[in-house]
């Protein structure tokens, strides 16, 4: 029998590994999820805070997308399509548990927890589970927003086509969130000139 | 006080955006030339972003890589009865390895068990039963478009007498072992030849009852075809050491 020369399924672009995925082919759908898994995976995670909820979300983000493959338009990005679909899980998860809060707690007490840390700002791993935490405090859209723009780094447009809004929303979104964190990280700020805090503490002057 | 409206994040955030209208967006900016504390705050949002972007990426947990590797392996499996996202509500760590298992005894042929496994404590089995091929669009015997296996070294130490048991649970885990490189022509041949050109569930470089050997396995339905061949084994000449099924 002449040899049956083996395709590269790491080198198939993402839409041929879905039209794969819809033959039936079995092994193109989970290459195409160890493509992309790990920024599947820092979506979840940050949208959700919770990492035992934000596996559970990846997974049926990957079984959803597996069973909805056949119905992916191509006019979008395969990656898009993929984080709609996880962040959807995300909302998803957070909806079943209504009756906890998204995050253990509430503002008052993440800020309560951030602010002994203040003698290490440069601590990496202390920004990271600050971030984290004061993520959690604020609304899931203005969260997803803003870990799609600011953290994975996405346009506003790419953003808006992930999570289905118009641009002028996400932009919002990620202005309200933006304000909403500014008080809880401002002690990570490293600047080094003097401050000039008075009076502006805890998030605002009256105006 | 020649600051008599200070401004807030809100309106800063606003600005940094462009959502505020030509005349605020003016006015704002007229007091920002003149107020530092404002100014202030405004940095304290720009620094709101840079500690978002600078946040390190979370790296991916191998058991999660590998739990999903499985779901996804189970699922595309098909004549496996995956448990719906409903009926895995509240269940923790245990149902992924129930969904490859009744993957697994499914082929093994029998449903009755794993309805069983499915169970587990769980009052909703009874509506477990997912059809992931009933969607039209994917019949189960389409051709496929390529022929994609390749094989595995799992180093497994295969024993004659448990050999089908064995392949089982290392087709539940399939998806999450170390993958070999791409079979050469030989390794093709050989495939091709024990199994009559169906394509392999399972090629595994192994070793059964201590002697090296290559492992291969075929679905049929709900049967479970499986060959110990000796590692020289090719199109020509086989070398078929056991043949259950």
């Amino acid at each position: 029998m002449a040899s049956v020369s083996m395709p590269r399924l790491e080198e198939i672009p993402d839409k041929e590994l879905l039209a794969l995925h819809a033959a039936g082919d079995p092994h193109a759908f989970s290459t195409l999820v160890q493509r992309h898994r790990d920024r599947m995976w820092a979506v979840a995670l940050r949208t959700l805070g919770d990492p035992e909820e934000a596996a559970d979300a990846l997974q049926d983000a990957c079984l959803s997308a597996f069973r909805a493959a056949a119905r992916f338009r191509g006019d979008a990005a395969v990656t898009t399509w993929l984080h709609r679909i996880v962040v959807n899980a995300c909302l998803d998860r957070i909806r079943r548990k209504s009756v906890r809060p998204a995050t253990p707690m509430g503002d008052d007490a993440t800020f309560d927890a951030v602010a002994p840390k203040l003698p290490d700002p440069s601590d990496a791993h202390g920004v990271s589970l600050d971030v984290q935490d004061a993520l959690a405090a604020i609304p899931f859209e203005q969260r997803a927003a803003l870990v799609l723009v600011d953290m994975m780094g996405y346009s506003v447009e790419d953003a808006a086509r992930v999570l289905e809004v118009p641009a002028g929303t996400i932009k919002s979104r990620c202005a309200r969130g933006r304000a909403r964190l500014a008080p809880l990280l401002r002690h990570h700020r490293n600047r080094k000139e003097a401050r000039n805090v008075g009076g502006v503490e805890g998030g605002g002057v009256p105006t | 006080m020649t600051h008599p409206a200070h401004l807030d994040y809100d309106v800063l955030a606003d600005l940094a955006e462009g959502l505020l209208d030509e005349a605020r967006a003016a006015s704002v900016n007229e007091h920002l030339d003149s107020c530092a504390p404002c100014r202030d705050l405004s940095a304290d949002l720009a620094d709101v972003s840079r500690l978002l972007a600078e946040a390190p990426a979370p790296s991916l947990p191998p058991d999660l890589a590998a739990r999903i590797d499985s779901a996804l392996a189970a699922e595309s499996r098909g004549d496996a009865p995956v448990v719906s996202l409903a009926e895995r509500r509240g269940r923790r760590p245990w149902r992924i390895l129930s969904a490859a298992a009744a993957a697994v005894v499914v082929l093994g042929g029998g449903g009755l068990v794993a309805q069983t496994v499915l169970e587990g404590g769980d009052d909703t089995s009874s509506t477990t039963a997912q059809q992931p091929l009933a969607d039209p669009t994917r019949p189960s015997d389409a051709p496929l478009a390529v022929q994609v296996w390749r094989p595995t070294s799992s180093g497994t130490a295969y024993r004659a007498a448990t050999l089908a048991g064995q392949v089982r649970d290392r087709l539940a885990q399939a998806a999450t072992s170390a993958q070999a490189p791409p079979a050469d022509e030989r390794l093709t041949g050989c495939v091709n030849r024990v199994t009559g050109g169906r394509p392999p569930a399972l090629v595994d470089r192994a070793t059964l009852d201590g002697g090296a050997a290559l492992i291969i396995a075929v679905r049929a339905q709900s049967r479970l075809d499986v060959w110990a061949v000796d590692p020289a084994c090719s199109a020509d000449d086989p070398k078929i050491l056991q043949h259950t099924g």
